[in-house]
């Protein structure tokens, strides 16, 4: 037997599972972002002045395509997990030899590729109305990458601890939602008065966000090593922390 | 140290084992310290009436439950130290229906087999032939929605045996089942064991135990109070020939297993209580 079947499989699961929803997955942010460019692009665009000397609809693509990668984890994640401890398969796959590594990994894998076929598809998009090419391809995907595994292991601890759907949909609006717009994919935090600026600098999303923006147009607010290493760090964390809380089976085990 | 695989080749071992396992809910104990030992290729049966434990105790051998105290060991792997082996030998048809909603199937088969090992391939030809043989090839594009109960029921049993497991372990297989899909799913499993698979069923109908099974369990209140081939329980415990046979027993027909189940569950309940208020004072 080959060792990596089990968690393959499972990978090919979640991939299945948002695949054939694609029309709920993976087109509902494509078409958002298509409505930004329009509305912020050709109608209100021209009346707000070049931030970092790039035209304001080009500026806020970055935070587009973050905010694509990670909804798309977050709700990958939790909404499989949920759904699972919901109709009870959860506990069919619990009893099944994978590892609680191997599970934490394939469910972070499958909202990787959704989250990260999101933010590409967002970027193909957008930045082919602009022929522009990202600039520093590889801290992009870095920044993709991270960002992802962040927000599928923050879906994974919701989507365990979540006992009705109005708590996760509770997360999404209430904190996700208000990190990632407060975390600047609409301006500058340079152009934020005190004490504004110094509060955005607490939000980890700012550094994401800010990375995101580097790896595309170039061009960063924070110091890069703060943002590379913060990220990371979060990451390994989370993931950490996801591991643990399948191990002991958290509200998953009696 | 001789490693675990060694030790499978030179002796001769339990397919599960289980040694003074504790597990109590918040408000409950449901298993107050049980053994029970099940050689390979046997057929046994775990009979309790409802709530005595036998869900739990199932559910402990493939890591759904934590007991408190006590060792668990399939096919000589321990389960706390060895899970994935554990586990890899076991099949589990659980009581309540857990199949993925959305999913069809032959899907559903496909990736239980993966999680068990088997290449796509294997998986696939694999689930093919179950739900041919379980009647279910017909549905096998639709959901579990659109499945009958007993439907539901048998996808769960193919489903189990997906990883090919040396221990197929059913809980309460033929609740709510009618009787002639019951009779065809006897014989499967006789004919299964024939070949060779250890099977643990738990099941409050008793002449379903006293047909099937080798051995019995007859667990009550979190405690095996019984074990042994139907016969010898019976011989060992049937009521005289000349006891009254009012009450619970009025139905029963004499020399059955059913009739020393309920002298054994039924009787004891009022010892039970007794026991129980002993322990609490000592406590
Ligand atoms: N998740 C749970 N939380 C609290 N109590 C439970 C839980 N599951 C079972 N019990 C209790 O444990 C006892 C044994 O239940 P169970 O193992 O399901 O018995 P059986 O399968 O023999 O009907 C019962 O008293 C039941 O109410
Ligand atoms: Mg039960």
């Amino acid at each position: 037997m080959k060792p990596l079947i089990p968690f393959f499989t499972l990978v090919r699961q979640e991939v299945y599972r948002f695949w054939r929803l694609i029309k709920q997955t993976i087109f509902p942010p494509i078409v958002t972002t298509l409505l930004y460019i329009l509305i912020f692009g050709f109608s209100l665009g021209s009346r707000i002045q070049e931030i970092h000397g790039f035209p304001y609809i080009l500026f806020i693509i970055p935070g587009l395509a973050a905010m694509g990668v990670i909804n798309g984890s977050f709700s990958n994640a939790c909404s499989s997990l949920y759904m699972a401890k919901f109709d009870r398969s959860l506990e069919n796959l619990l009893a099944t030899p994978l590892r609680p590594v191997e599970m934490v990994l394939a469910y972070i894998f499958s909202g990787l590729m959704r989250g990260v076929l999101i933010g590409t598809l967002i970027l193909i998009v957008a930045l082919s109305f602009f022929k522009i090419p990202p600039q520093h391809f590889f801290v992009l995907l870095y920044f993709f990458i991270f960002q992802s595994v962040i927000f599928s292991c923050w879906g994974i601890i919701a989507g365990m601890r979540a006992k009705t759907w109005d708590s996760l949909a509770t997360i999404e609006n209430f904190i996700i939602t208000p990190l990632v717009y407060l975390g600047g994919v609409f301006y500058s935090i340079d152009l934020l008065p005190q004490p504004w600026r110094m509060v955005s600098m607490f939000n980890p999303l700012f550094y994401i966000m800010d990375g995101t923006r580097y790896g595309i147009l170039g061009v960063h607010d924070a110091p890069l090593l703060y943002s590379f290493s913060f990220t990371a760090i979060v990451a390994l964390i989370l993931f950490g922390v996801c591991v643990y809380l399948f191990q002991i089976g958290y509200r998953m085990v009696r | 140290m001789v490693p675990a695989t060694i030790c499978h080749l030179l002796t001769p071992m339990n397919a599960v084992e289980i040694n003074h396992l504790k597990k109590s809910y918040p408000n409950v104990a449901a298993l107050k310290g049980v053994d029970v030992a099940i050689p390979q290729g046997e057929f046994f049966g775990l009979l309790g009436p409802n709530g005595a434990g036998k869900t739990t105790l199932i559910s402990s051998i493939v890591g759904l439950v934590k007991p408190n105290s006590g060792e668990i060991r399939v096919m000589g792997f321990e389960l706390r130290k060895n899970p994935r082996e554990a586990k890899q030998q076991i099949g589990l048809s659980p009581q309540e229906i857990n199949i993925h909603n959305y999913t069809p199937i032959r899907k559903i088969l496909e990736f239980q087999g993966g999680f068990y090992g088997l290449s796509k391939k294997e998986s696939l030809k694999r689930g093919e032939e179950l739900l041919k043989h379980f009647s279910l090839w017909e549905k096998r594009n639709v959901g579990r929605y659109q499945l009958s109960g007993g439907m539901q029921r048998r996808l769960m049993i193919a489903r189990a045996l997906m990883g090919k497991p040396k221990i197929l372990i059913l809980d309460e297989p033929t609740a709510g089942i009618d009787v002639e899909l019951r009779h065809e799913l006897w014989s499967f499993l006789k004919e299964l064991n024939r070949n060779g698979t250890t099977i643990l069923l738990t099941t409050h109908y008793i002449e379903e135990a006293e047909l099937l099974c080798d051995r019995v369990a007859i667990i009550n209140h979190g405690r095996i109070v019984a074990q042994g081939p139907p016969k010898e329980l019976i011989a060992k415990h049937q009521l005289k020939k000349e006891s009254r046979r009012d009450g619970p027993f009025q139905f029963v027909r004499p020399g059955s297993l059913e009739e020393v189940f309920i002298k054994l569950t039924g009787h004891t309940i009022e010892e039970e209580a007794k026991e129980e208020t002993a322990e609490e004072t000592r406590a």
